[in-house]
């Protein structure tokens, strides 16, 4: 009876929220069946992402990634489970694994990180929480608290496994948080990797989030929070006597691997309007691959989009070194017209939007540029 | 237990009907410095509190007015629009407020182009987006800059069928959509 009870509270819950699905009730939950269900919400949650059109699709970035996991995995105590590395176009900086082993990067602090060192770090992290069974242990909590004591609408969705994974995304406990760091630098050490550049990639992300005034993302993360993450790694350092041991960091092969992710993440960071750090990433990335004109194009996009004063001067110096460097990059082109338009120097604008639609008759903001000519023809401009 | 079990499906069909019971009606739609013709049907949530109406539920369409201040910031950009933009590039700013909003899957932009809208510069984007249970929406967003304001007017409706159905309700909303100068004068002349 209790059960029947039950399984319609829920299914009324349910039809409340019309958008919702109708949920599975386990009541008698043995520990395969929670893991199960765990690993088909885990499964639900990795087709959301991988059709949402999120994913950054490079199968040599991707490679790579894996190689690395591997080579952590051969002294992880569950060599069974089979991982597999994602990366996500976003510029947050995240990381995160479902309890099926696949875990997904955010461009975003790919694009942050200087060397291999502290990506295996990372790995090495996300990694532990599916070896040990980090989400698991978070649904077993839930489920103890629930029956402890009268269940609200919230947890009795937790119970059944609605955001059992999630946590996975959310981030878990700060007791699991300061597991994983421990475990994970564990296997980042004994993989070869230098274990002090975590504390260095703490340091720095602590510092960008400071200057964008961001809120402090998982990977940071919200259990424990970054400084108390920094806190982990030096005890660890401290109590293993690793300060002075020097592992490997594979700077020049990570920083070759990631390269155009970071321009990527460049862009991302500038549509979300966070100026400072677009600009350093280019940065990063140009001093690296010097003559890309994409590059200087996406500099120029930057100061025109940040306004400030003699940002419009900026932007016209990088517009005019991408078209050097590349004199048929039809966006430079158009940015250029775009920037003298607004100047009021027409004569100028035309040449430029002119010249974009020579180079690309289908450009998406077609309709636009053909509307500035049509006025710089009438303000005696044709 | 047959008593409580009738109770709480009876529990369960109400809960269903809740949106069905909703009373329809254009009642409670918010003042602003516009105006529009609503076509018959259309009706306005009760629990939203924006200028959003719809004929057959908010998931399968609507039309949402909206007057902001220009100054006010976005949930996903930092970005803000300014009155010296181009139609373009506020276009833009709303393009990279959408795109980065990750409640929306596979966002993809067909169309962005200028519009006149009520007599003033603007611009229409036309796009498509995927929520997380994978329903595919397609949206027309008409924006433009006034003064210290900016309006937006758009259509968003599941892509399949309900899109192409309502589609003429929204463009005559937006061919009569006005902007009231002087609420004042109107309601003065009107009273005459």
């Amino acid at each position: 009876m209790k059960n029947i009870a039950l399984i319609i509270a829920v299914c009324c819950l349910v039809a409340g929220c019309a958008t919702s699905r109708p949920i599975p009730v386990y009541q008698t939950l043995t520990a395969s069946e929670e893991e199960q269900m765990l690993w088909r919400r885990a499964q639900e949650e990795q087709d959301a992402i991988d059709g949402s059109g999120l994913l950054y699709q490079d199968a040599e970035i991707e490679n790579y990634l894996n190689q690395i996991a591997e080579k952590l995995q051969t002294n992880s105590i569950s060599a069974d489970i089979s991982f597999q590395i994602k990366v996500i176009k976003d510029p947050k900086l995240n990381a995160f694994a479902l309890p099926n082993g696949v875990i997904y990067i955010h461009t975003g602090i790919l694009a942050r990180m200087e060397n291999e060192a502290q990506l295996a770090a990372l790995l090495a992290h996300e990694m532990t929480h599916c070896t040990h069974r980090h989400s698991l242990k978070t649904l077993r909590n839930i489920k103890d608290r629930t029956q402890a004591k009268s269940a609200t609408v919230r947890e009795l969705a937790q119970l059944l496994g609605i955001t059992g994974s999630i946590a996975s995304i959310n981030g878990y406990t700060r007791e699991l948080e300061t597991e994983a760091d421990r475990v994970g630098l564990d296997l980042a050490v004994k993989a070869n990797y230098d274990p002090n550049e975590v504390l260095k990639l703490f340091e720095l992300l602590k510092q960008e989030n400071e200057i964008e005034g961001v809120e402090e993302p998982y990977f940071l993360g919200t259990h424990p929070k970054v400084q108390q993450r920094i806190e982990n790694v030096k005890r660890w350092l401290a109590e293993n006597n690793r300060g002075k041991i020097k592992g490997s960091k594979n700077t020049i092969k990570f920083q070759s691997r990631m390269s155009r992710l970071m321009l990527e993440n460049a862009r991302l960071d500038l549509r979300q309007g966070k100026f400072f750090i677009a600009q350093s990433t280019v940065k990063k990335y140009l001093s690296v691959n010097p003559d890309d004109a994409q590059a200087y194009f996406l500099l120029g996009e930057i100061f025109r989009q940040r306004g400030w004063k003699n940002d419009a001067a900026a932007a016209i110096n990088n517009y005019e070194k991408s078209i050097s460097l590349n004199p048929s990059f039809a966006e430079s082109h158009k940015a250029m017209g775009l920037i003298h338009y607004k100047d009021g120097e027409k004569r100028r604008a035309k040449k430029y939007f002119e010249s974009c639609l020579l180079l690309s008759p289908n450009t998406a903001d077609k309709a636009y540029i053909q509307g500035y000519l049509k006025l710089c023809a009438a303000n005696g401009e044709g | 237990m047959k008593k409580l079990l009738t109770l709480l499906i009876s529990l369960l069909l109400i809960t269903s009907c809740a949106s069905v019971a909703q009373k329809r009606s254009l009642k409670d739609l918010s003042n602003n410095d516009f105006s529009v013709e609503i076509p018959e049907g259309w009706w306005k949530p009760k629990h939203l509190d924006k200028y959003l109406i719809t004929k057959d539920g908010v998931f399968l369409q609507y039309v949402l007015i909206q007057q902001r201040p220009i100054d006010r910031p976005y949930r996903n950009t930092k970005k803000k629009l300014n009155k010296g933009m181009l139609p373009q590039e506020a276009a833009g700013v709303i393009i990279d407020e959408i795109a980065s909003d990750r409640r929306i899957y596979n966002f993809n932009v067909i169309e962005n182009a200028p519009a006149i809208i009520d007599g003033r510069e603007g611009f229409k984007i036309l796009f498509t987006y995927k929520d997380k249970k994978g329903s595919i929406f397609k949206t027309l967003y008409y924006g433009f800059i006034s003064g210290d304001s900016f309006f937006n007017l758009r259509y968003n409706a599941a892509m399949r069928y309900y899109f192409e159905k309502d589609i003429a309700a929204f463009e005559h909303i937006l061919s009569s959509f006005k902007i009231v100068k002087d609420k004042a004068a109107l309601k003065f002349a009107r009273d005459l």
